[in-house]
């Protein structure tokens, strides 16, 4: 019984010029404690995917299902309250609050998530994310990774079980890249589900398992090439 | 992803593309266009409606050939026509005289009450030739038949329109008058004397209190006694005519053909009621003209913020073309031509708003200040102004961002975000400032402090707003305040008491004075006299009613606010404001031009009087006098009214009624009476200020809800990712409310401290030159106070509640992807 489950599921967007097929017939099963990447070229429905499972979006057709809730089945308040103790997101462009210091968007994580010591936790996973002496500072002032690395502060700070990321790295130089996902790596020994999408096929070398997606197709699952590496393994 | 267009010219691509920018933000464009429909609306119909008066003033007293030069003989005398009019034939150049019209004028006392209420008023019967016109000063009857040359000698009139206006009198009504006979009234009837009804008794009493009845010539002299008399003419001068010259003239003629009757000309110019008609315009074109500009610095205000939102937005896209080779100007044209069209669309919708606004006002005015002629002629000199204007001022508003966005350095323009640069704002500063509450409750204050100049500019038209709302509601306030104090003033003691003017001077001892204090319901009477006269001094020149009454009388006096009411020698009680306007304080002495009876007539003396007081009454033209100092004016023991003061419980009437039949009595007014005439006055002031009121008001949640539109559009990415992280739209909702409210705050703070100063400016610099007979003070309720917050505060506040389908209705992905 896997934390996320996915069965047929399928995204398509009505366009005036036609029907755009996002996602179709994706089956897929994620447990607590596994790291999946996500790969495929753009477009081929990577995102929709992340939103689908965090409830952002709609299935078309299938079901899903995570951690218990069957989020076709929820009413709007379950998915509210799904989205802010179930799920946490890195977006692909960040979306940091452009109000708020780094320190507060990434309390803000930790106060939706209802944890205690808000603070404590938001500057704890700062430091982690090597962000430690840039907690006062607003995101107009930091540059493109470390704004990155905010966004991922603040899902860290959700603490919440399932971690979705969408190209968590593409900002990122190799160095720091790596820290980053050896702190990916650790939610998931710590017990979370983490699902990272990439474009870069060396990071699904890291991965437990690589679903690959193309023209929003499932077309290959499994583990990768020579079972899981360690981060540092890395090259790229 | 660039669609190839079909366009030749590269300027229909930029069109094409301001269009959309258009499009994507209708909701704001749509509510400042309203905001710039609402401000020049305003000014144009306004603005029409001075202008309209202007024509319909000159056409009427075209119309009514008005007379250019008035003939009159002293008060309370009369002269032989014949006599007169060959006094006039002598003039050294007959060709310079168009033609001329006689009248007798006489006082009289009117019983005109309908099944509605008890009118008991005076007034004067103005007998007018109807056997040859009258040809100058033409009676145009609005309603009922006008009178002809069978009506001269029998009874019958015509009410004058705003008398009959004020008192509701039926078309076909029958009045009594003085010497218990009665007048058939065949309709109402205006003529150019009374156009404002301006003389002295009016003056005191209003239009509802003096009743101006038009009768045939022969019927007023019949009335009268009067055979052959008259006591005005009203002459038309041929065109091109000098009316000084010709006024000289005439006088000459007078004197040398009359010299033992004493005779004025005054031209029109220089009459009471045609300055008061013309002066008027002036005093409401510059009140209108500061309220239209007002509201339109609001709109401005409006179209600088959301051009400096649009620019904002395409900040990357600026900053993108000037590092593709774009000329700056070429740049600056998408926004600019966003803002034209906001303003084309806005001041064609406000083209509408000012034909609805000026036929508005046209109604008011015409109740207010009817006129025979009312011409409403489109005003093709206004309208081109104010729509220049309108476009102008929101192009040049607009013009600030955008040339400030197309000034920065392109690197600063593609910055990582759209708010890159700017983002921090004052919270930068504030960053030492550490806020209470979670991160969700301190969001509201982030966002205001974040972009401090976009806040200051929202707050800024919000402000605008305030002021002009406070200062509308606060003018209200203090014309109310003048009249509740003058009620305090003159119901301080015995507020039910009734004041009786007598038909004529009489001796104290009269026994038809003795005789009023036995009146049923008459509890006590002190006689009264009541004088006209000029003040001048300190370049100022105004006349004043003198009462003179005793000072220790039971029923009332004045009570001072400054000097001894009672003094040895004799002295006037002035009001505050006659005793600020020429520059005196009780103690001083003022020029007083007064009449003085010698013999068995009356002659007017200039003299020096002493002021001895100082009464709280707003009105100017008040002044009293102990009555132990009529000698002053030779009439010691000389009387022309009564104060009365009724029983306890006595229906006031049947008291009235009581007194208005006994002989030597002319008019019966209760106080009361006079305080709600007042009152009625002065809501015909406040109908024109409740157009303005209306506006503001809807202007005020136009702008409310068009910042919270902007704002929502502009956070569409920041709600979206709080959606993303459970937040629920209603959280998100309060946090807009509550920066919404923190806006406001701040806003009608700056806009009732800015409308407080504009409502001194106007009550202090403005009313003087415009209302120099009433002393209005600044007075601003509790309940403006509290309009501006209900407004500022709580609408702006509530105004994000009408985002909320569209928060709920987002589309989560799409809006987190956008990629700026
Ligand atoms: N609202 C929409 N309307 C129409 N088509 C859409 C919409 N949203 C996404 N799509 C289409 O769905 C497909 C998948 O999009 P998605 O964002 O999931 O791609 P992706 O794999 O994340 O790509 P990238 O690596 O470039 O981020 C794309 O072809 C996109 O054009
Ligand atoms: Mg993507």
């Amino acid at each position: 019984m896997g934390v996320i489950e996915l069965a047929g599921v399928a995204r398509r967007y009505e366009t005036g010029g036609g029907v755009v097929t996002a996602l179709a017939g994706v089956d897929l099963t994620v447990d607590a404690g596994e790291l999946v990447v996500v790969l495929g070229p753009s477009g081929s429905g990577k995102t929709t995917l992340l939103n689908l499972i965090g409830a952002l979006d709609t299935p078309s057709e299938g079901r899903a299902s995570v951690a218990g809730h069957d989020l076709a089945a929820a009413s709007r308040g379950e998915l509210f309250r799904y989205r802010r103790e179930t799920v946490s997101f890195v977006f692909q462009s960040f979306n940091l609050f452009p109000g708020l210091t780094a320190l507060e968007n990434v309390r803000f994580g930790a106060d939706v998530a209802g944890r205690d010591d808000a603070v404590g936790v938001a500057r704890d996973v700062l430091v982690q994310v090597g962000l430690g002496d840039r907690v006062d500072h607003f995101p107009a002032m930091l540059s493109g990774g470390e704004q990155q690395r905010v966004a991922i502060a603040r899902a860290l700070a959700t603490g919440n079980p399932v971690l979705l990321a969408d190209e968590p790295t593409g900002e990122l130089d190799f160095h720091t890249g790596t820290q980053i996902l050896q702190l990916l790596r650790d939610q998931a020994s710590s017990g979370r589900a983490v699902l990272v999408v990439t474009h870069n096929r060396e990071i699904a070398r890291m991965a437990d398992r690589v679903v690959e997606l193309s023209g929003g197709q499932v077309v290959h699952v499994g583990p990768p090439e020579g079972g899981p590496v360690p981060v540092d393994e890395l090259r790229w | 992803m660039a669609r190839s267009t079909t366009s030749r010219h590269p300027s229909v691509l930029w069109l094409r593309w301001s269009w959309r920018d258009l499009r994507a933000r209708w909701v704001q464009v749509t509510a400042i266009a309203l905001v710039i429909a609402l401000g020049t609306g305003m000014y144009l119909g306004l603005s029409s409606s001075a202008a309209w008066r202007q024509v319909s003033y000159d056409a009427s007293y075209a119309e009514s050939n008005a007379h250019d030069l008035l003939v009159e003989t002293a008060t309370g005398t009369t002269a032989d026509r014949l006599a007169l009019e060959t006094a006039l034939d002598q003039v050294a150049h007959p060709e310079w005289f168009a033609d001329r019209s006689v009248r007798l004028v006489v006082p009289v006392q009117v019983d005109a009450s309908t099944d509605d209420e008890d009118v008991l008023v005076p007034g004067q019967i103005v007998g007018v030739d109807v056997v040859q016109g009258p040809t100058v000063d033409r009676v145009t009857v609005t309603e009922g038949r006008p009178l002809t040359a069978a009506d001269d000698g029998r009874l019958v009139g015509l009410a004058e329109l705003r008398f009959a206006n004020a008192r509701n009198l039926p078309v076909e009504h029958e009045v009594r008058i003085s010497g218990d006979r009665s007048l058939q009234l065949q309709g109402h009837a205006q003529s150019p004397e009374y156009f404002p009804t301006a003389s002295e008794e009016a003056g005191i009493f209003g239009s509802a209190g003096f009743a101006v009845l038009f009768a045939p010539l022969g019927t007023a002299q019949a009335l009268n006694a009067q055979e052959g008399q008259v006591n005005e003419v009203g002459v038309a001068l041929a065109d091109g005519v000098d009316a000084e010259a010709a006024r000289a003239e005439v006088e000459q003629a007078l004197s040398a053909a009359l010299p033992d009757v004493a005779l004025t000309v005054t031209p029109l110019v220089e009459e009471r009621g045609y300055r008061i008609l013309y002066d008027d315009i002036d005093g409401d074109q510059r009140l209108f003209n500061i309220f239209a500009g007002l509201i339109l610095a609001g709109a401005a205000f409006a179209a600088f913020n959301l051009t400096g939102r649009i620019v904002e937005a395409q900040r990357r896209e600026i900053g993108i073309g000037m590092s593709l080779g774009v000329p700056s100007p070429l740049l600056a044209v998408r926004p600019l031509l966003v803002a034209f069209q906001v303003a084309l669309i806005g001041v064609a919708a406000g083209i509408g708003v000012g034909l609805v606004v000026g036929s508005v006002m046209s109604t008011i005015i015409q109740s207010f200040f009817p006129m025979p002629a009312w011409q409403t002629p489109f005003q093709v000199g206004i309208f081109a102004r104010g729509i220049t204007l309108g476009i102008v001022l929101v192009v040049v508003a607009s013009l600030f961002p955008v040339v400030r966005a197309v000034r920065v350095p392109p690197i600063e323009a593609i910055h990582t975000g759209p708010r890159a640069t700017r983002g921090a704002g004052l919270a930068v500063r504030g960053r030492g400032l550490h806020l209470p509450g979670n991160s969700l409750v301190q969001m509201p204050v982030r966002n205001v402090l974040r972009a401090p100049r976009r806040t200051a500019l929202t707050a800024l038209g919000i402000a605008a707003v305030i002021a002009t709302l406070v200062a509308v509601l606060g003018m209200i306030d203090s014309f109310i305040d003048t009249i509740d104090r003058a009620e305090v003033e003159v119901t301080s003691r015995n507020p039910e008491r009734v004041s009786v003017g007598l038909a004529t001077y009489t001796t104290a001892d009269d026994p038809r004075v003795a005789a009023l204090a036995d009146v049923e319901g008459v509890a006590e009477t002190r006689p009264t006299l009541d004088l006209g006269g000029t003040l001048r001094g300190n370049g100022e020149e105004f006349d004043v009613y003198v009462g003179l009454l005793d000072f220790a009388s039971p029923i009332w006096a004045p009570s001072a606010v400054a000097g001894e009411l009672v003094t040895d020698e004799p002295g006037l009680v002035l009001s505050q404001k006659a005793a600020a306007d020429l520059g005196v304080a009780p103690g001083d002495r003022v020029s007083f031009e007064h009449p003085r009876r010698e013999g068995g007539g009356y002659r007017m003396v200039q003299g020096e009087i002493l002021v001895t007081a100082l009464h709280p009454n707003p009105l100017r033209a008040i002044a009293y006098m102990d009555m132990r100092h009529a000698d002053y004016f030779g009439l010691d023991g000389i009387v022309n009214g009564v104060q009365v003061l009724p029983e306890p419980g006595y229906p006031q009437e049947q008291l009235v009624r009581n007194l208005f039949v006994q002989s030597g009595v002319g008019s019966v007014q209760s106080v009361r009476m006079i305080i709600d005439t007042l009152r009625d006055t002065v809501a015909e002031v406040l109908d024109i200020f409740d157009v303005v009121q209306l506006a503001v008001l809807l202007l005020a949640l136009l702008i409310a809800f068009n910042s919270s539109a902007i704002g929502a559009d502009e956070r569409a990415r920041e709600h979206a990712t709080m959606f993303a992280f459970g937040i629920t739209p209603r959280t998100v909702l309060g946090i807009a409310v509550a920066e919404s409210a923190l806006m406001g705050v701040l806003a009608t703070v700056l806009g009732v401290v800015a409308g407080r100063l504009l409502l001194s400016w106007m009550v202090e610099v403005l009313l003087p030159t415009t209302l120099p007979d009433l002393q209005v003070d600044v007075s601003v309720q509790v309940g403006t106070y509290l309009t501006a917050a209900l407004f500022g505060i709580v609408a702006v506040a509530v105004a994000p509640v009408f985002t909320l389908r569209r928060l709920r209705r987002m589309d989560i992905p799409s809006t987190l992807r956008v990629v700026e």
